[in-house]
C-alpha cells in the first residue's frame, strides 16, 4: 500500500516547485515579468518605509551628534565627576520578608540570596508608619516621611461626606465639553492629577545627567515627566477608573453581589450561541447618567471537547476549560467618534452543563494608552511592541476574584506568574539598555502570592481549615525560590560597577483575625449609631455624626471627628483632642483577642509625633499598629461598623502587612557591603543620590548609607 | 481578412470618454481587482501572527532609537535589529508571492496583450520584421499580402541580423493574416488595425517558451520552419494619468498598492 507523505512534505515541496518557477521566471526577464506584483510591493515599501525612517532619524542622529554629545559629556562630566557607582540596579520584591527569606535560606532554598548575604549584605529593612505599599514606596523614591509626600493609605477620606477616594491620584472628566440636551460631548481626554507630593530620587538623578530605567514602581501615576524612562505601577487605574473589576459571565441567575471588585454578568443563550457583555467605563456622552459602555462577546461551547470559540470585535480564539486567552484587544464605542481601547484576557472555567467565563478587569492598552500609563507615553508602546500586550492595572493580580471564589489557586497563579513573566522581560530590556545610570524594578508577585496562600504556610489558619497539612501545596516556597533565580539571572547581567540593592517594603505575616475597629468604637461610646440601628452599612451609612467622635476606614488610620475639619466635628480641637487621642491610645493599645488572649493591637502611633511636614493634616490622627496574626476587618476598611469586635478571616486573603509596622519590616540584600545596623527604605533615595555623587536635599529625612566599594565576586557572578 | 474580436466590437461600441479613456479605466479595474486578490491570497498563505509580531518588533526598535539616543551602544544594537528585523519581515511577506507569482505573470501577460501596445491605425506605415536562422535563407523569404495591405517601400536585408523588413501599410480597420513564405511554407502573422483596445500580439516565435507565453500572443511556428519570428512593431502603449504618462504596468503596480493597503484596512489584514 502506498504510504502517504506527510503533510508539511507535500507543502515544502509545493514551495520548492513554486520557488523554482520563480526564479526560472526571473532569470529570463522580459517585459511583463519585471513587475511581481502588489506583495512584493507590499513587502517591499513596508521594509522600505521602516528603513526609511531609521535612515531619516540615522542622518538627523549623525548631523546633531556632535553638538548633543558635547552637551551629553559635560552633563555627565559634572553627574558621574564624583559618582562611586556607574550602575545601580534595585529590584524591589513588594512584600518579601526577612524572616522567611531567613529561614528558606537556612534550608538552603535561596543560593543566590545567601550568597549576597554572606558576601554582601542582608538587613531588615525598617519600613514606614504604616507600612502599606504606597506609603513605603512613596518613601522610598522620595527619601521622605508621609508627613512629606501625603500619602497614608490608599484610600483618603473626604472630609465633608466621609467618604473614600484614591489618595495616590485623581481623574477627572475632560477639561471642556459642550452639553446638548442629555448629552454631554467632551473635548480632549480624561484629567489626571497626582496627589502624591515629593520629587522622586531619580528625577534629581535625571536633571543631573544620569539615565534612568524605572518600572512599575507603586505611585508613579500619573508619570511624571523626567530625563528618563518609567513604567507606572500600583495606582493605574483600569479602564473603568477603579483599581479593578473584574467581570464574571455566568448562565447561572443566582449568585450573590460580589463584595468589591468584580461584576456579575448574565450569559443569555440563543440557539447553540451564548451571549454575553464586558461591562466598560461610563458612557462620556451621557455623564452622570450611569449608563455605562459595553462590549458584547459571544460563546460557542464545545461541550465534548470541553472547550468554547469566544467571538470578541473582530477577535475569535478558543479555549480550553481552565485556560487564559492572550490579551485581547477590546474596543468600547461610545459614539461620534469617541471610543475607550483596553486589553483583557478571558478565563474559560466552565463550558458544560454551564457556562461560565471570567474576564480580567479591563487594563489600559499599553499599545494605544488612553491615559499615558508610562512617561514617555512612547515607552509603553515600545514595551509593548517588543514584547506584546501586558497588564497595566496597578493591582493587576486579581485578588478580589480569589476571594470571591471566581477563581481557583491554580487560575490566580497562572495569572500571577505571567504577569511576572512580563515583567521580568521589561526588566532584563531596561538593563541591556541601562548600562549606565539607574535600572529600579518593582515587583508584586511577592506581596499578592503572600497575601493569597499564607494560609497553606501556618498550622492552623482559619482558611484552610479542613485542608490536611500533606496537601498544601508550597506555593510561597517556590514563590522565593523563583525571585531567587531572578536574582541569579540578573547577577549575571551586572558588572563590578554596578551596585545591585534588593528591597521590600515590608514583609508579612499572618492575617488570621480580623479586628472592627469600628465596631470597637460603636460599643466603646466613640462612634454612635443612627436611632434604631445597631449596625451601619458601608461607609458609615448608618452612623450618626454628631454624636461621633471617632471613626476608621481604611487599613490603619483612625480619625477624630473633628470640629472645623470634619463636616459634623464633634470634637474641640486643642486639648479635648489631644485627650481623647491619648484615651484612645491608652485603651487599643494591647487590646487582647479574648477568644485567645493574644494582643490585637501592639501600638498605636500619634500623627503629632510620628509625622513632619507640610501634609500632616491629611494624615489619621492615630495609625494604628495590629498585633501580628490581625488586621483590620475587611468591614471595618470599608467604613462598616458590625456587631463583632473579632472574627475569624475567612478569606484566600489569608497574610497581611498593615500591622504594627515593627513586625514587618522588609528586606535589604546588597552586593556590597552596608556598615549602617538599622537601615530604614528611608535612606534609599539619598544612598542613590550620595553614592551618584549628587548632593542631598535638604528636607530628606533618610540618611545615606556607608557603602562599601569594594565587591566580592561571588556577589556579582553567581 | 478574419472577424474582429469581441472585444473589438465592444470596445468600439462603448462611448466617447469612456473609449477614450478605456485603458486607464481598463488599468484601475484590474488593479482594484487584483488589489483584493492579492490582499485576500496574503491573508492566507502568510503567517499573519508572526507578520504582526515582525512589524510590531521592528516599530519596538524604532522606538528604541529615540527613546534610548543619548546611549550609543544601545542606538546602535537597535539599528542592528532594524536591519535584521526588516530581514525576517521581507521573508515573511514574500512566501505568499511564491504562490502568486506564477499566477500574476500570467495574468499581467494576457493583460499586456491589451494593454502593452496600441494597435496599428489605417494609412499608418509599420514595418514587419523577419528573422531566418540563417542568412543564406534571407532571400527566400517574401510576403503574401491581403487586399486591404500594400508595401510602401522594398524589403531590407540586414544579413549580420539575420533579418529581413518590411514597410506597410493598412487602407482600413481589421485583423489581418499576412502569410510569409520561406522554403515553398507558408507561415501567418496576425496584424491588428483598430482604434479600439483589441488583443494584440507583436511577436510570433518558435520554440523559446517562455518568452512565447510572455510576450507572443499566438501559435509557436513550427520547430522545422527556417523563420524564427515574425515581429510587427506595433508602438508601445503610454496612458495619461495623474499628469505623467505611464507605462500600464508601472501604473498598475502603484494602483494595485493602493487599492491592496485600502482593502488590508477595510479587511484587517496584517501586510
Amino acid at each position: 500500500m502506498k504510504q502517504r507523505e506527510p503533510r508539511f512534505a507535500r507543502g515544502s515541496r509545493l514551495l520548492m516547485l513554486l520557488l523554482a518557477v520563480c526564479v526560472l521566471v526571473l532569470a529570463f526577464p522580459v517585459r511583463s515579468e519585471a513587475y511581481a506584483g502588489p506583495g512584493a510591493g507590499f513587502a517591499f515599501l513596508s521594509s522600505f518605509w521602516t528603513l526609511f525612517v531609521a535612515f531619516l532619524y540615522s542622518a538627523y542622529a549623525f548631523v546633531t551628534w556632535p553638538f548633543r554629545h558635547l552637551f551629553r559629556w559635560l552633563r555627565r562630566r559634572k553627574a558621574y565627576g564624583k559618582a562611586q557607582i556607574k550602575r545601580a540596579v534595585i529590584l524591589g520584591f513588594d512584600g518579601m520578608d526577612p524572616d522567611l527569606a531567613e529561614r528558606f535560606m537556612a534550608e538552603g532554598r535561596l543560593p543566590n540570596l545567601a550568597q549576597l548575604r554572606d558576601h554582601g549584605t542582608f538587613r531588615k529593612l525598617r519600613t514606614t508608619y504604616p507600612p502599606i505599599s504606597p506609603v513605603a514606596w512613596s518613601t522610598f523614591m522620595t527619601g521622605v516621611n508621609p508627613g512629606k509626600h501625603n500619602i497614608y493609605d490608599f484610600l483618603a477620606r473626604d472630609l465633608n461626606s466621609y467618604l473614600p477616594f484614591l489618595s495616590s491620584a485623581e481623574i477627572s472628566a475632560p477639561k471642556r465639553s459642550v452639553k446638548i440636551g442629555k448629552y454631554t460631548i467632551p473635548f480632549g481626554k480624561a484629567r489626571v492629577k497626582g496627589m502624591r507630593r515629593g520629587t522622586p530620587f531619580w528625577h534629581w538623578l535625571g536633571k543631573a545627567g544620569i539615565f534612568c530605567s524605572v518600572i512599575r514602581v507603586p505611585v508613579t501615576f500619573p508619570p511624571e515627566k523626567f530625563p528618563g524612562v518609567l513604567l507606572s505601577g500600583m495606582c493605574v487605574p483600569d479602564l473603568k477608573g477603579s483599581q479593578g473589576t473584574f467581570c464574571f459571565c455566568t448562565t447561572r441567575s443566582h449568585g450573590d453581589k460580589f463584595r468589591e471588585g468584580g461584576v456579575r454578568v448574565p450569559i443569555e443563550r440563543r440557539g447553540a450561541v451564548y451571549h454575553t457583555y464586558i461591562p466598560g467605563p461610563d458612557d462620556p456622552l451621557q455623564a452622570g447618567s450611569g449608563s455605562e459602555l459595553r462590549v458584547k462577546f459571544e460563546i460557542r461551547p464545545d461541550t465534548a471537547k470541553k472547550q468554547a470559540r469566544i467571538n470578541v470585535d473582530s477577535e475569535a480564539f478558543t479555549l480550553k476549560v481552565g485556560e487564559y486567552s492572550e490579551w485581547i484587544p477590546v474596543k468600547f464605542k461610545a459614539g461620534l467618534g469617541i471610543s475607550a481601547h483596553g486589553i483583557c484576557r478571558f478565563y474559560l472555567k466552565e463550558a458544560s452543563p454551564e457556562v461560565e467565563v471570567y474576564v480580567t478587569p479591563v487594563n489600559i492598552d499599553p499599545g494605544r494608552p488612553d491615559l499615558a500609563v508610562s512617561h514617555p507615553v512612547t515607552y509603553s508602546i515600545y514595551l509593548a511592541k517588543l514584547f506584546g500586550s501586558y497588564a497595566t492595572l496597578g493591582l493587576a493580580e486579581d485578588t478580589w476574584a480569589l476571594n470571591e471564589g471566581v477563581l481557583d489557586d491554580q487560575a490566580f497563579l497562572t495569572q500571577c506568574y505571567s504577569n511576572h513573566d512580563d515583567r521580568e522581560r521589561m526588566l532584563f530590556d531596561a538593563l541591556e539598555k541601562t548600562r549606565q545610570g539607574l535600572c529600579a524594578c518593582v515587583f508584586d508577585t511577592t506581596d499578592r502570592v503572600q497575601h493569597m496562600f499564607w494560609r497553606y504556610l501556618e498550622d492552623d489558619h482559619p482558611a484552610a481549615r479542613g485542608v490536611p497539612r500533606d496537601q498544601r501545596p508550597q506555593v510561597i516556597q517556590e514563590l522565593y525560590r523563583r525571585m531567587d533565580d531572578l536574582i541569579g539571572r540578573v547577577r549575571k547581567q551586572i558588572d563590578d560597577d554596578t551596585l545591585l540593592l534588593v528591597v521590600s517594603d515590608h514583609g508579612f505575616k499572618s492575617f488570621a483575625r480580623c479586628l472592627n475597629l469600628n465596631a470597637w468604637l460603636h460599643q466603646n461610646g466613640y462612634l454612635t449609631l443612627k436611632d434604631g440601628k445597631s449596625e451601619s452599612g458601608d461607609w458609615f451609612e448608618d452612623v450618626d455624626w454628631s454624636r461621633t467622635r471617632a471613626y476608621t476606614m481604611g487599613l490603619n488610620g483612625l480619625y477624630l471627628n473633628l470640629a472645623g475639619r470634619e463636616r459634623f466635628g464633634t470634637v474641640q480641637p486643642g486639648e479635648e483632642a489631644v485627650a481623647l487621642k491619648e484615651e484612645l491610645r491608652s485603651k487599643l493599645n494591647g487590646l487582647v483577642d479574648p477568644s485567645s488572649g493574644k494582643v490585637g493591637i501592639t501600638g498605636v502611633f500619634d500623627c503629632d509625633t510620628t509625622y513632619a511636614g507640610p501634609y500632616v493634616d491629611n494624615a489619621p490622627d492615630l495609625t494604628i499598629g495590629y498585633g501580628d496574626g490581625f488586621r483590620a476587618s475587611w468591614d471595618s476598611v470599608m467604613g462598616k461598623v458590625t456587631g463583632q469586635i473579632f472574627e475569624d478571616n475567612l478569606k484566600a486573603w489569608s497574610g497581611d502587612h498593615c500591622i504594627d509596622p515593627r513586625l514587618v519590616p522588609g528586606v535589604l540584600f546588597s552586593n556590597r557591603k552596608i556598615a549602617e545596623e538599622k537601615p530604614a527604605i528611608v535612606d534609599v533615595a539619598p544612598t542613590i543620590l550620595k553614592l551618584f555623587g549628587l548632593g542631598l536635599p535638604a528636607y530628606l529625612d533618610g540618611k545615606p548609607w556607608m557603602v562599601g566599594m569594594k565587591v566580592a565576586a561571588e556577589t556579582t557572578r553567581p | 481578412m478574419s472577424s474582429p474580436l469581441p472585444t473589438y466590437a465592444f470596445f468600439s461600441a462603448t462611448p466617447g470618454f469612456f473609449r477614450a479613456n478605456l485603458p486607464l479605466l481598463l488599468v484601475v479595474l484590474v488593479s482594484a481587482v487584483i488589489g483584493l486578490l492579492m490582499v485576500v491570497v496574503f491573508r492566507y498563505t502568510s503567517d499573519q501572527k508572526a507578520i504582526h509580531v515582525a512589524k510590531d518588533q521592528l516599530k519596538a526598535h524604532l522606538l528604541a532609537v529615540r527613546l534610548f539616543q543619548d546611549q550609543i551602544p544601545v542606538v546602535l544594537a537597535s539599528y542592528g535589529r532594524i536591519l535584521s528585523g526588516t530581514g525576517r519581515y521581507l521573508k515573511l511577506a514574500f512566501k505568499p508571492l511564491l504562490y502568486v507569482i506564477l499566477p500574476l505573470v500570467l495574468l499581467i501577460a494576457q493583460v499586456d496583450r491589451y494593454l502593452g501596445y496600441v494597435p496599428l491605425a489605417a494609412g499608418e506605415a509599420f514595418l514587419l520584421k523577419v528573422h531566418t536562422a540563417n542568412p543564406d535563407s534571407l532571400n527566400e523569404v517574401t510576403l503574401q499580402l491581403p487586399p486591404e495591405l500594400t508595401t510602401t517601400a522594398p524589403a531590407v536585408h540586414v544579413p549580420s541580423d539575420n533579418e529581413i523588413a518590411w514597410r506597410l501599410m493598412a487602407a482600413k480597420d481589421g485583423d489581418y493574416d499576412i502569410e510569409v513564405i520561406a522554403d515553398g511554407q507558408g507561415f501567418s502573422k496576425r496584424t491588428v488595425v483598430s482604434s479600439g483596445v483589441p488583443r494584440v500580439s507583436p511577436v510570433r516565435l518558435r520554440g523559446r517558451f517562455w518568452e512565447r507565453v510572455l510576450v507572443s500572443g499566438e501559435p509557436a511556428l513550427p520547430d522545422s520552419s527556417p523563420i524564427q519570428s515574425i515581429e510587427v512593431s506595433y508602438p508601445a502603449r503610454s496612458i495619461h494619468f495623474a499628469w505623467l504618462d505611464w507605462n500600464w504596468i508601472w501604473l498598475f503596480f502603484v494602483l494595485s498598492l493602493v487599492a491592496g493597503f485600502f482593502f488590508k484596512s477595510v479587511l484587517g489584514i496584517e501586510i
